[in-house]
């Protein structure tokens, strides 16, 4: 489904900035794939999640999702066919317009915006359907603003909406990581089912070690720009959150990660 | 009304301009300045086109269109050239400037004789007053705009549009295409304002370069109030809160007007509002603040924003107190109704006219009855006891005001109400009668208007008319203190003339008048003299009846009367007591204590000569007499005013002075006009009030303050500059208006030829005298080649001086040498750009930009020893050189002579436009000895002033 070569991306090139965050990636992911991605603060795997989005243009390297080279496409241009959500609840909705409104705007997604008013009746009762299944108590509150909901509500909201066109990608940014665990639990139970009804390939990216092994088929992790290692489905039941350290800490017996680094995971991670 | 009405109308209007502000500002959260200039651009292609015949919706649409791609442009340079919003808007609005100039091909673009929509509007009006029926129309047209901008937010492109302007990033990752948004967004909204502006333009009947500054702050203004006034979310709610926001907005200024707000004021109000608007709103963005009642709303935002609401509410209050004391001392408001008493002793014409004149003029400053007010006018008959019934009637239905007309009534009234305020009329001498020891020092519920009439100007009319030794008889009622202190004053005058004999009867009542009169006849007397005596004059006819018999010539007090039968009379007109009396009513229901206001005196005499009794009785007028009379009964008993204004001039007319800016010009001229009013004399002829009006340079402001003018009835209308000229000849059909320091009244439509003008509008047409002013320079520097001018485009007056410039640089052979400025500040730096290209001579005129940097223009030439031309008399003054033209203050002298002919009644129509062309010629000599040169003697004796 994403075929991922070779991909080159450097910020603040020829200044004292300079961040060579992509260093010749290259992964393929079969349709149906739900992959966890993990490593440090600067590994990368944001920022590869944001290649794929479109967020930017890469200096080198292809992305091809579903056969089509998406490499020079914009981000709205993938929207069409890929939806995210972000870690910030306040990122995924339009804060002063409805429930409905912005459900309406997630279903418009893959058409073109006219001046006609298709959000009726019957589309609302549609919505007023979805809405329900989040158990989220939002049902009712359809035409309330989003700015009266919760952080928990909007990333639950925010999910529904970038699934409710069917997408070929779906990404996650550390979609729970700004969430209280109640609240974090619900959402990424919802991610799962969601995954699961719809069979989408999906990447999301984590900071929970334990997230990484229970959730998805697949997980990837990225230091200094580069993979370093790709666990499949069968190794992740095997392993556990402190072998995943260990493997961190390997990296720092081949000098590739400082000692604050692995403290920062021991914090972070456990 | 019409004030409330026409605020109305610019309210929708301005609605759409304040809808495009919504867009950019609330939908797309994008600051746009070029609002600023896309409302120009509207007004200025909607205008060419209709000055070019196409038909207005035509012209409408594409002023709409020329406002869209405006925006279009903004948007495009900030989405694809990644520019900063704000700085993209002021690059468009700085650039469309120029665009503007070039799409008007001038500054000025007059529609008054165009067919426009409010034109087409009027010819389908179903009898209406005007601005009524153009509500009518836009309201119809509005509620439809508002249904379908509803729908349209509605609808999916709108959805996804709010979605951009809300949250960027979330319409991205949702497949908008943001900057194709934004770009159509914004060009929507551009195109609103486009619209607005060229409704505007046709609206108020011209197209002016500088109409759009401002607009921002004011649809900012709009938008906020609007939100704050409905707090719904929803969508309709809103945009009906734009069109609701827009008209508050103009009430705003309206009423800030209407209480005679200082309009300097208002800019720092209305900041002061939108800034308390927004401090208090900002707590309702907050989510926890959704559930909130309206006052936890505001407790919330004073807890959150104590600072500032403290610093904010101490500007608004120190703003607002003038405003709120006018307020309170103002017109009455239509909650209020007043109740005024008026009670006159008996039925005689002097104190008819009295009550009359009260009564009009009460309802002229705004007294409507019925409405506001409602006026108990009650007539004793000549009863004492019955003035007191009346009185207590008035206690009782609680008057505000009580007024006493004559000397018997205002005795009953002070004797019976202690604590209500009175205002007496027609009173000889209130301080026989107790009410004062002086006019400032007098009763705390009382005042009033009084005067008696001069005894010692009656007897000197009677030596006019009776020369020698006579005898003169008087009747007066003894009862009464005002008749027996106007005999008193009768005969100390008396004494003092020896060849005059005294002789006297008293009467008690009107019965009686008639037997008195014989026995005087019978004691021999050469002639009646009365006194003013109210039973007396109800008895007139018996005295005239014995006067006609006996050939015994009369003279009386009352100007009225004199048709009746008598000689001659000299006497106040009681009108302006009824008049003076009306305005001390008005400072009293405006709050104002009577106490503290001082007895007035009536002064306007008036006299009267009867030539069909002088003919009956044989007596020669003698024509010193008759040079003095206002009044004269013709041989063949008609009344001829002599001045045909007596009756005009004796209501205080209001005069508005209407001038656009405050620069030094205008000034001058505004000067020279009040100043000039006072030589001709019409200030002190007529009473004649001035009220000053200054926009401030802001055309939304003069519309206001033309309709307010309009809507108070004044009686003259005076404006100086062309702006203020345009927008008042729009609104005003009917008032005398009379324009001055304008250079083109016929380009603005105001007339084709000097006769031939708008029926109530003429003036003074001041051309500047730029052809003869470059003769002058080729007459003194034969080998100079080169003029440099620096001139404003935007100045319609610059631009038609630097036309004429053009034209007669080639006939005198020099070459013109040109540098356009658009502010003030640029100008030392296109001076300098010009004496780098090199200039010999370098010329001014009419453009005020350059104007205000007079000063230093005149310095820099005068050390590269470039001599300075300029066509305002006193720019010498200032450092010019040779200066030919006006002195403003002259222009305004001018307008001024010509306000005076109007008032005193000649017909505005009949009055040509004056071309004053002023070549009058002020000579630095004293630069020219220092540039070493000499100036012929002759050229010299041709300058008026000499430095």
């Amino acid at each position: 489904m994403i075929e991922i070569s070779g991909l080159h991306k450097t910020f603040n090139a020829n200044t004292v900035n300079e961040v060579h965050a992509l260093k010749g990636i290259s992964v393929a992911i079969a349709p149906g794939d739900f992959i966890t991605l993990i490593g440090t603060n600067g590994s990368g795997k944001s920022t590869l999640l944001n290649a794929v989005a479109g967020s930017f243009l890469p200096d080198q390297g292809k992305i091809i999702i579903d056969t089509e080279d998406v490499t020079a496409k914009k981000d709205f241009q993938r929207a069409k066919f890929m939806s995210r959500v972000f870690q910030n609840p306040f990122m995924g909705t339009a804060t002063q317009m409805t429930i409905a409104e912005n459900l309406h705007i997630a279903y418009l997604r893959d058409q073109e915006s006219l001046p006609r008013i298709r959000l009726d009746k019957a589309r609302c009762e549609a919505y007023r359907e979805a809405v329900k299944a989040l158990e989220m108590q939002m049902e009712d509150r359809l035409d309330n603003i989003i700015g009266s909901l919760s952080g928990g509500q909007r990333q639950a909201l925010t999910l529904l909406m970038a699934v409710l066109r069917r997408p070929k990608v779906l990404l996650l940014d550390e979609h729970t990581a700004a969430l209280d665990p109640k609240s974090a639990n619900q959402v990424i139970r919802l991610t799962q089912n969601f995954v699961e009804q719809g069979n989408l390939t999906t990447l999301m990216v984590t900071h929970s070690m334990q997230q990484a092994l229970q959730v998805g088929n697949r997980t990837i992790m990225m230091n200094k720009g580069e993979i370093i290692d790709d666990i499949s489905l069968k190794e992740k039941q095997r392993l556990t959150a402190s072998d995943l350290l260990d493997k961190f800490a390997d990296l720092r017996k081949s000098e590739r990660l400082t000692d604050e680094m692995l403290e920062e995971l021991r914090r972070e991670y456990i | 009304m019409e004030l409330w009405v026409g605020a109305l109308n610019l309210g929708f209007l301005y609605a759409f301009m304040t809808m495009g502000v919504f867009i950019t500002f609330r939908i797309h959260d994008f600051p746009d300045i070029t609002v600023d200039g896309s409302f120009t651009s509207g007004a200025a292609a909607t205008a060419v086109l209709i000055a070019a015949g196409f038909n207005p919706p035509a012209a409408l649409l594409a002023g709409m269109l020329i406002g869209m791609a405006a925006g279009a442009v903004t948007a495009w340079i900030h989405a694809r050239l990644d520019i900063n919003g704000l700085l993209a808007g002021i690059l468009v609005m700085t650039g469309l400037y120029s665009v503007n100039l070039h799409v008007m091909g001038r500054s000025n673009i007059p529609l008054l004789n165009q067919a426009t929509l409010f034109t087409w509007m009027q010819k389908i009006n179903p009898g209406m007053h005007a601005e009524i029926w153009i509500s009518c129309v836009l309201c119809v047209i509005l509620a439809v705009f508002w249904l379908g901008m509803s729908l349209f937010f509605r609808t999916d492109l709108g959805l996804s549009m709010r979605a951009t302007g809300n949250n960027p990033v979330m319409a991205a990752a949702n497949g908008v295409n943001v900057n194709r948004m934004k770009i159509f967004g914004i060009a929507l909204a551009n195109g609103f304002v486009g619209l607005s502006g060229g409704l505007v333009a046709q609206y108020q009947g011209f197209a002016d370069i500088g109409m759009g500054i401002g607009s921002v702050v004011i649809g900012l203004a709009s938008v906020i109030i609007g939100e704050s006034i409905l707090r719904k979310p929803s969508i309709h709610v809103k945009v009906i809160g734009v069109i609701i926001g827009s008209v508050v907005f103009r009430w705003m200024i309206a009423f800030a007007l209407y209480v005679g707000m200082n309009p300097i004021d208002l800019k720092l109000l209305t900041a002061g509002f939108v800034l308390a608007t927004l401090v208090i709103s900002g707590a309702v963005g907050k989510p926890e603040s959704a559930k909130m009642t309206w006052a936890e709303r505001f407790k919330a935002a004073i807890s959150h924003n104590r600072m500032m609401i403290a610093v904010g509410g101490i500007v608004i209050l120190a703003i607002s107190i003038p405003g709120i004391r006018a307020l309170l001392t103002h017109r009455p408001d239509a909650g209020k109704i007043h109740r005024i008493g008026i009670v006159q002793i008996v039925d005689h014409s002097m104190l008819n006219v009295t009550r009359d004149a009260f009564l009009e003029e009460m309802n002229r400053i705004g007294y409507q009855s019925g409405k506001n007010c409602l006026f108990q006018v009650e007539n004793a008959n000549g009863d004492m006891s019955s003035v007191n019934t009346i009185l207590d009637k008035f206690l009782a239905d609680r008057m505000d005001v009580i007024v006493p007309i004559s000397t018997g009534c205002t005795q009953a009234a002070m004797h019976k109400i202690k604590d209500q305020p009175i205002v007496f009329a027609t009173v000889a001498n209130p301080f026989i009668i107790d009410a004062g020891r002086s006019d400032t020092d007098h009763l705390p519920n009382v005042t009033g208007v009084y005067g008696s009439v001069p005894m010692d100007k009656v007897l000197e009319m009677v030596r006019q008319v009776r020369k020698g030794k006579i005898r003169i008889g008087s009747i007066w009622d003894a009862g009464q203190v005002n008749s027996v202190y106007n005999v008193e004053q009768l005969k100390q005058v008396v004494q003092q003339d020896a060849d005059v004999v005294f002789v006297g009867a008293t009467v008690t009542g009107s019965s009686e008048v008639f037997q008195a009169a014989q026995s005087l006849a019978q004691q021999q007397i050469d002639m009646f003299v009365l006194a003013p005596d109210n039973i007396v004059y109800s008895a007139l006819d018996s005295v005239i009846k014995v006067s006609e018999s006996k050939k015994i010539p009369m003279v009386i007090t009352d100007v009225e009367r004199l048709s009746d039968g008598a000689l001659c009379a000299l006497g106040y007109d009681y009108a302006t007591s009824g008049i003076q009396a009306a305005h001390l009513v008005d400072r009293i229901l405006k709050g104002e204590s009577p106490g503290s206001i001082p007895f007035e005196k009536y002064s306007r005499l008036t006299i009267g000569v009867n030539l069909r009794a002088a003919r009956q009785m044989g007596i020669a007028i003698p024509s010193e007499l008759l040079d003095r009379t206002t009044v004269i009964i013709a041989e063949d008993g008609k009344v001829v005013q002599k001045k045909e204004l007596i009756h005009k001039a004796v209501q205080a007319k209001r005069l508005a002075l209407f001038q656009f800016g405050d620069n030094e010009l205008m000034n001058q001229a505004a000067h020279g006009v009040l100043d000039e009013l006072k030589v001709q004399g019409v200030m002190e002829t007529y009473p004649l009030r001035i009220d000053r009006k200054n926009a401030q340079n802001e055309f939304y402001m003069a519309q206001s303050i033309a309709q307010e003018i309009v809507s108070q009835n004044y009686d003259y209308i005076v404006t100086l500059s062309t702006p203020a000229l345009q927008v008042t000849a729009q609104v005003n059909k009917l008032i005398p208006h009379i324009f001055g320091a304008v250079t083109d009244p016929y380009r603005m439509g105001i007339a084709k030829t000097q006769q031939d003008h708008i029926p109530n509008i003429t003036g003074v047409a001041t051309f500047q005298p730029v052809e003869k002013t470059i003769q002058v320079m080729r007459e003194i520097f034969p080998r100079a080649r080169r003029i440099g001018i620096v001139w404003n485009p935007a100045e319609a007056c610059s631009e038609a001086c630097t036309y004429k410039a053009r034209d007669e640089v080639g006939k005198q052979g020099f070459e013109l040498v040109e540098v356009n400025v658009s502010s003030t500040s640029e100008v030392m730096d296109a001076v300098r750009s010009l004496l780098t290209r090199g200039v010999d001579l370098f010329l001014t005129s009419g453009d005020n930009t350059v104007n205000m940097a007079f000063n230093s223009v005149a310095a820099l030439l005068r050390e590269r020893r470039i001599p300075y031309f300029s066509n305002s008399f006193s720019d010498v003054e200032r450092g010019g050189f040779i200066a030919v033209g006006a002195d403003y203050e002259e222009v305004g002298r001018e307008t001024a002579r010509m306000a005076a002919r109007v008032i005193s009644g000649e017909d505005v129509g009949r009055i040509p436009i004056n071309n004053y062309l002023p070549e009058k010629m002020y000579v630095n000599r004293m630069l020219a000895k220092e540039y070493g040169m000499e100036l012929p003697e002759a050229f010299l004796n041709r300058a008026a002033k000499i430095r």
